[in-house]
């Protein structure tokens, strides 16, 4: 399954000052062009999305995730009805090629990934957009051969993924002259 | 529990573990609490705010005195315009000029500043830019011209920490000779949102030579509308209701839900939006106002809330908080229809429209003016530094709740300097000099710095001008409305366009009452004539 669904090999080294696209261009061999910097959100809510190298050709691949929470809102923020943030997001990935077989596809999920939403197929460019409305999230992109935007949940490979900014937020539970509780227990919900 | 110096203990959450090293730790400056050597009983109990309709050159007498109030069962002396809460409700039309005669009567000096009116600069409030503060017993005469129709408020601008906490607010409403100004409601309703830190004794002591809670601004424990901590409404089904929304907190930003009732932001701070707008949710922060039109569709009841998701810095976890601030029991009788349907519609406001499209073509230049918000401590308890520091791997966008008290509550003005500083110069705070020429639109780029000690949304207010908020990173705005304060979120970068239309001094600040006294503003000249 994995060998059909396997990506061009690796680019090797990449120049980002390349506009233009190879000359016998397929959907399938568009090489991403220039990095999306910071056009959609404060670059302070942006984070890595990092390779599972479990894909030939991804060894090298690296992507970012752009996160708005102002949104077009008329105060500044966007909020979901239970006061959570609502992020924009704008997912993008470099030093790879498009599949030339089944679709890289961008979700997200809950840190304890008991909730899936499908983002949506990646582009040619490898850029996809979506919102989230999770305070503590992890972006997914994986590797599938079905297109259908009703999947639930993923069924290929993963092949990056990255967590929101506010993973990093820090807790002291278990750690150190606090210690009073597993911190395997608290820390990472929500 | 009583600790040195006359200080209590802020009340904080047991579920989290007091920071080694701050047991018995208490703030540097001395508690302050109204009136200590009164008896409460020989007060004059506070009512709840009267509307005053006043015309054009009318007159309205304001004291400001101090009175009994009992929140959440505790009986306690604060303060009060006209022995009311909010103070009187200032009804006024369009282009009027009302005069207010001041009276202080409390032993604090005090001054009425009018919030997002463009006032002749004598009358702004501002004790040391454009007047003496009002000393005990002494008078000050107000002339307040209301060029715009909206909700409005007057608060003082000495030591706002205190003595708007303790009850120094109230509403000022222009009205237009535009009958249709706004669309078809049923009713419209009045809420001032408020909070206050109170303990098993009362309200907790605030700092006497300099704010507490200068970190984070005190948010309180308690919420209140229109001063009442069970504020309840009873409405038909299908009745659209137009809320007046004013924030009057000292640093919480407000997340107003209506259950499922269908909801439209129609006005802000100094007019209405472009275009009516659904929504789920009002944020509003600290000195801002919003119009919302609500339908009430299904009979019950509906629990208007603050709703949130809190932090738990402890666990590093968001959680689900919810406050109720009015209880609405909707009837099975019917509203009139007409009404309830023209909810459906909404509303373009063409004469706004055309009003701010000139100012769309300044969206694209550069800024004349860059400013970015910091915060410096020093001498600050050393565990209080360690544990913040540790933290600063992820701040969110915004601060829904307290979730470190006592950290908070022990950092004052004296440790905490909030910074507004300007990019090109390096001036910070009182060492900004802008001047401007009226008739100029100023664009200004403020950004809120996230790598700082503790970063933290600002609610950013110019006084005698309203602006527009052209773009948040790099998003335009679609839907423009006059502000005069507006939310810069953590991280966030933030394009305002300033209509400098009134010559005099004016103050820049944040309106987190705790971050303006340790040091975020400055003030900033318009002249009438070219120098
Ligand atoms: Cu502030």
């Amino acid at each position: 399954m994995l060998q059909i669904l396997a990506l061009l090999g690796t680019i090797g080294a990449f120049d980002y000052s390349v506009t233009s696209s190879p000359a016998e261009t397929k959907a399938h061999e568009i090489i991403p062009t220039h990095i999306e910097l910071c056009t959609v959100g404060p670059q302070y809510y942006a984070f890595e999305l990092v390779t599972t190298k479990n894909i030939p050709g991804t060894g090298l691949a690296t992507g970012q995730v752009q996160a708005s929470v102002s949104g077009n809102s008329p105060f500044s923020v966007q909020l979901a009805p239970d006061g959570s943030y609502a992020y924009d997001l704008h997912v993008s990935l470099q030093r790879m090629r498009a599949p030339l077989q089944g679709n890289l596809v961008a979700w997200v999920t809950t840190t304890e990934i008991d909730r899936i939403e499908r983002m949506g197929t990646l582009d040619a460019n490898l850029q996809a957009s979506g919102r989230v409305s999770w305070n503590k999230y992890i972006v997914v992109v994986t590797l599938e051969s079905s297109d259908d935007p009703h999947q639930e949940q993923w069924a290929g490979p993963i092949v990056m993924r990255g967590m929101s900014r506010s993973g990093m937020m820090h807790t002291m539970v278990g750690h150190g002259a606090l210690q009073e509780e597993n911190c395997a227990a608290y820390g990472y919900g929500n | 529990m009583m600790m040195s110096g006359g200080w209590r203990m802020v009340p904080m959450d047991m579920n989290m573990p007091m920071l080694p090293g701050l047991e018995g730790a208490v703030p540097v400056v001395g508690p302050f609490m109204p009136g200590t050597m009164i008896d409460p009983a020989t007060l004059p109990e506070a009512r709840p705010s009267l509307v005053v309709p006043l015309s054009n050159m009318d007159t309205l007498d304001i004291s400001v005195s101090m009175v009994r109030r009992t929140i959440a069962g505790h009986e306690m002396i604060m303060f009060g315009y006209n022995g009311q809460y909010p103070g009187p409700l200032i009804q006024a039309p369009q282009n009027a000029t009302i005069i207010v005669r001041v009276k202080n009567e409390i032993e604090m000096p005090t001054t009425i500043h009018w919030h997002g009116i463009r006032i002749d600069n004598r009358f702004d409030g501002v004790p040391g830019l454009t007047q003496e503060a009002i000393g005990r017993d002494e008078t000050f005469t107000y002339e307040v011209r209301v060029p715009d129709a909206g909700m409005y408020w007057y608060h003082p601008h000495v030591r706002e920490d205190v003595q708007q906490d303790l009850g120094l607010y109230g509403n000022l409403l222009v009205t237009s000779p535009d009958p249709n100004y706004y669309g078809p409601a049923h009713r419209e309703e009045i809420f001032v949102l408020d909070d206050i830190l109170i303990d098993d004794q009362g309200a907790l002591p605030w700092g006497e030579e300099s704010p507490t809670h200068a970190l984070m601004g005190r948010f309180g424990n308690v919420m209140m509308v229109n001063g009442k901590t069970d504020h309840q409404m009873e409405v038909r089904q299908g009745e659209v209701v137009r809320f007046h929304l004013t924030n009057v907190a000292n640093s919480r930003t407000f997340n107003v839900t209506f259950g499922n009732a269908a909801m439209k932001v129609v006005a802000s701070d100094v007019s209405r939006f472009e275009r009516e707008q659904l929504v789920t949710s009002i944020v509003i922060a600290p000195a801002e106002r919003y119009v919302v039109d609500v339908r009430f569709d299904k009979p019950g009841e509906v629990a208007i809330a603050n709703t949130i998701q809190a932090i738990n810095h402890f666990r590093g976890e968001f959680y689900p908080h919810v406050d109720t601030l009015s209880l609405v029991t909707v009837s099975d009788q019917n509203a009139d229809s007409e009404v309830s349907m023209a909810f459906e519609t909404l509303r373009e406001h063409s004469d706004v429209v055309r009003e701010v499209r000139p100012l769309r073509e300044h969206f694209g230049r550069e800024p004349d003016h860059e400013l970015v918000t910091t915060v410096r401590v020093q001498n600050l308890h050393q565990s209080i530094v360690l544990s913040m520091e540790s933290d600063t791997l992820y701040a969110a966008p915004m601060e829904w709740n307290d979730a470190m008290p006592m950290m908070n509550w022990l950092s004052t003005a004296d440790e905490v300097t909030w910074i507004l500083e300007d990019v090109t110069t390096g001036a910070q705070n009182d060492e900004i000099d802008w001047s401007f020429q009226v008739g100029d639109i100023v664009k200004m780029r403020i950004h809120n710095k996230p790598d700082s000690f503790h970063p933290m949304n600002h609610p950013i207010h110019i006084h005698g001008q309203r602006f527009l908020v052209a773009s948040i990173d790099g998003v335009e705005n679609q839907n423009l409305v006059w502000k005069d304060t507006a939310i810069l979120p953590v991280g966030s970068t933030m394009d305002v366009l300033v209509e400098m239309s009134n010559p005099g001094e004016w103050m820049m600040h944040c309106h987190i009452a705790e971050h303006l006294h340790a040091g975020m503003m400055f003030s900033f000249t318009v002249n009438d004539q070219a120098p």
